[in-house]
């Protein structure tokens, strides 16, 4: 927790043409998206969101041209450090560049605008170095490290005191199959990103969810105290299931699932045939997921391990889905999406989810992300 | 069209009815906590004065109360019983709903109905000061009323949880002259321990239990208070069904349905006893008599019948009651006066020879009936009093769905006006919806050594 001094600034220029006419995204499709008429926007986005950080005691590093002095010349933010200059057209291996040249100037955080894609090639340069924060201008934004639009920037990085930083997940979309309406979502890394404890006040009146990791290490020591002997426990990917292993001394893949049975690491990074040949060997089994990304997906088809078939074969009972109050507070729906709508109907309106020892939560599964809301009645 | 219905002063009752009598076999004993064997009145008289010893292990049948007693529940008894037709109306339902109004007394719950004897009784053995714990505050604050007419101290331990949630029922006690500290403290050995474990816990009702014996334990002039759950509170709050069985039967009524939340299960004992007394004996065996609880904590509805501490620190005698364990910290729901992990023994009884039922419902789905209710009837409840109101409107739809006319009675067991705060997390829509993962939870246990 370091204060918050030098800020690496990129933008990826073309993030978001492709939504504008309709591409639901625009990897290799940049000249497609604007012989239809799309115009770059991400730079104006970046530039209101940097508006709220002027006059404060920042240095910015950044990149050339429209991956950032030009948000940043927008924004009226005078004196920064250009250490790194795009070859035209840019393209995503210049983004992680861009990220690799602002670590070795020793920045604090990297802010970036962009969509899933930018984020993901921002987590390949920067890691769990330094915090992540995303300025919301893509197609598609499932990954959690985005404010909720370019306002509320200002509000989540603090103007003075130390950043408080949380995991969040970057999440990996086929964007061939998105088009189909498909959605695939693959959990691609885990980034920190600056937390705002003060944007989700009435959670914070609760001290129990102060903590997140509080949280996790309290969901991973419940869940490894009530493994049954005899079960197999594949444990999905993503940090709150490592917490389980980590409590049984187990080593786990971050992204991938692993098998515990009686408490041994049995399986590591399995796929469908090998999690189905392990099923084959126990009588019964466990599938512990956590909840993953900003729109709450528990269970999103195309994992490559997820099949209906193995869900059938596990039973669809017998999931376990865990999850920290704080991220279950800033995800209203859950979402399942197993690519068999029958199996879809088997987990009912909620979802129980684990939020820390001997304690959860009920959460009301939506059917597709950005589908409609049952009616609020709270008006 | 008649809508409240009220009693003279005159025609409080006199005596408090004492349902041990009327049980078709004894209650369990309360176990000594170290040796295991049945509790004697001398396990007891170290923080507990003889009278109300007395009364919890009493089987006559009724009680008298206290002239000196009488005289201060004049202040706001008897309470109103209201003809809910405003909300009959509202759900259109064949349905007549009754409910029993505490939140008249000056802390604004029915806990004042047992605070002021159990003041009285301490005063009268020398007792100088009474330590207790509060959940939400309304026993904290009903202790601290009650303490300051007797001329009494009065230290509250109060659930931290609570502390911060609800600012404003600290400093009604401190205008009653209690003190009050956010639980766990500094101040005890049961409170260091657990915040050594845990610093930042929400605390719960059992540890703040655990802080205010021990401090009564160990100082003389000091006697412990407990706002629910043991017998002789549940009978000083029997006023409660008393008073509503005769406003209903001035108007020629008698409950269908008789519904109350349970915490400990004081105002549930207090609405409901005299009534389920009446199921017992045979005057009228069909009446329904229902327990609400949170989902979050569902002591009746999923946890074991079993002998269990009253408290964290295992300092209480054992009970036999309904329990998720003495060590279980529920979720911080708002109904903080429901966040207590076992019950009290007379319910659990009742619940478990199937004389009364329990359900448990989903805190979101509790504000929303409160919402209903007091848009409706004005009076913006307690969220502990809206559980009640969830399932007195949900047995009020399934009447529009039968076309059954039942006269339902619920306990309204105070106002909300402390609680605003939970009513602004509810319009956010921040409010969780906890759960309890039962099978989790008994898979964790079942690898637990065995202990006692």
């Amino acid at each position: 927790m370091s204060d918050l001094r030098k800020i690496g600034f990129v933008v990826n220029p073309v993030a978001g043409m492709g939504g504008s006419v309709g591409l639901k995204g625009t990897d290799g499709l940049v000249d497609r998206a604007r012989e239809l008429g799309a115009r770059p926007a991400a730079t104006v986005r970046a530039a209101a969101a940097l508006r709220q950080l002027a006059g404060r005691p920042l240095r910015f590093v950044t990149a050339g041209g429209e991956m950032g002095e030009a948000a940043l010349d927008a924004a009226g933010i005078a004196g920064y450090d250009c250490a790194y200059r795009p070859t035209l057209p840019t393209a995503a291996p210049d983004t992680r560049a861009a990220c690799r040249a602002f670590l070795e100037r020793g920045v604090d955080l990297l802010l970036f605008c962009g969509g899933d894609g930018t984020a993901r090639d921002v987590a390949d340069a920067v890691g769990r170095a330094v915090p992540v924060l995303g300025i919301p201008a893509g197609v598609k934004m499932y990954s959690s490290v985005f404010a909720v639009d370019p306002g509320a920037i200002g509000a989540v990085l603090p103007a003075d005191g130390p950043l408080r930083c949380t995991d969040a997940e970057v999440i990996d979309v086929d964007e061939g199959a998105y088009r189909e309406n498909e959605l695939r979502t693959v959990l691609h890394a885990v980034v920190r990103t600056p937390t705002a404890p003060g944007l989700v006040q009435s959670t914070k009146q609760v001290c129990e969810e102060a903590d997140e990791d509080r949280a996790r290490t309290a969901i991973g020591a419940f869940i490894a105290d009530a493994m049954l002997p005899g079960v197999l426990y594949i444990l999905g990917p993503g940090t709150t299931t490592g917490a389980v292993a980590r409590h049984l001394g187990l080593e786990k893949t971050l992204l991938g699932f692993d098998a515990v049975l009686d408490g041994r690491l049995v399986g590591a990074d399995l796929n469908e045939s090998t999690i189905l040949a392990l099923l084959e060997t126990a009588d019964e089994a466990r599938l512990v997921l956590s909840v993953i990304g900003a729109q709450g997906f528990v269970l999103g088809r195309g994992t490559q391990v997820c099949t209906p078939e193995v869900l059938r074969r596990i039973g669809p009972g017998r999931l376990l889905f865990l999850g920290t109050p704080g991220k279950l507070a800033r995800t209203p729906l859950l979402h399942v999406d197993t690519g068999d709508p029958l199996l879809d109907g088997a987990f009912g309106p909620y979802l129980q989810v684990v939020t820390g020892y001997g304690t959860a939560q009920r959460k009301r599964l939506g059917t597709r992300p950005g589908a409609a809301q049952a009616p609020d009645r709270r008006r | 069209m008649q809508t409240k219905i009220h009693l003279d002063e005159e025609e409080m009752p006199r005596r408090w009815y004492n349902i041990q009598a009327d049980l078709p076999s004894p209650l369990d004993p309360p176990l000594n906590p170290k040796t295991g064997a049945p509790a004697t009145p001398g396990d007891l008289s170290s923080i507990f004065p003889a009278e109300l010893i007395r009364q919890e292990m009493t089987t006559e049948r009724f009680v008298d109360i206290p002239e000196e007693v009488v005289d201060i529940l004049r202040l706001w008894r008897p309470s109103p019983l209201f003809r809910a037709r405003r909300l009959e109306e509202y759900l259109k339902t064949p349905a007549r709903i009754y409910y029993k109004y505490e939140g008249t007394s000056p802390a604004g719950s029915h806990k004042p109905n047992t605070a002021v004897p159990q003041a009285y009784y301490n005063r009268q053995e020398g007792i100088e000061r009474l330590a207790t714990e509060t959940g939400a505050g309304q026993w904290g604050s009903a202790l601290a009323f009650a303490t300051a007419h007797f001329e009494m101290d009065c230290t509250v331990y109060m659930v931290r949880a609570s502390y911060e949630q609800k600012p404003y029922r600290k400093m009604m006690m401190q205008v009653w002259g209690a003190q009050c500290h956010p639980s766990p403290t500094t101040l005890t050995a049961s409170g260091r321990a657990v915040l050594e474990k845990d610093p930042d816990t929400s605390g719960s009702l059992g540890i703040a239990i655990s802080e205010a014996v021990e401090d009564a334990a160990t100082h003389a002039n000091t006697n412990y208070a407990l706002g629910s759950v043991l017998n002789h509170v549940c009978l000083h709050q029997t006023v409660i069904g008393l008073e509503a069985r005769e406003q209903l039967a001035s108007v020629d009524e008698y409950p269908d349905v008789v519904i109350a939340c349970v915490g400990g299960g004081s105002n549930f004992g207090g609405i409901a006893f005299p009534f389920a007394g009446d199921k017992l004996t045979g005057k009228h065996p069909d009446v329904e008599i229902v327990g609400v609880e949170p989902a979050a904590c569902p002591t009746l509805t999923k946890g074991l019948y079993a002998y269990d501490y009253g408290d964290v620190a295992g300092l209480t005698p054992m009970m036999k009651m309904f329990t998720l364990g003495h060590d279980f910290v529920p979720p911080a729901i708002h109904a903080g006066g429901l966040r207590y992990h076992g019950d009290s023994p007379i319910v659990s009884r009742l619940v478990k020879d199937g004389t009364a039922r329990a359900v448990a419902v989903y805190q979101n789905d509790v504000f929303e009936a409160a919402q209903t209710f007091a848009r409706t009837e004005g009076i913006i409840p307690a969220p502990e009093a809206a559980h009640a109101i969830r399932t007195a409107i949900d047995v009020a739809l399934e009447c529009r769905r039968t076309g059954e006319a039942k006269t339902i009675l619920f306990n309204n067991t105070g106002h909300g006006h402390f609680d605003l705060a939970s009513y602004e997390a509810y319009y956010a829509g921040t409010l969780p919806d906890y759960d309890y993962p039962e099978e989790l939870i008994r898979a964790a246990l079942a690898r637990l050594p065995k202990v006692g």
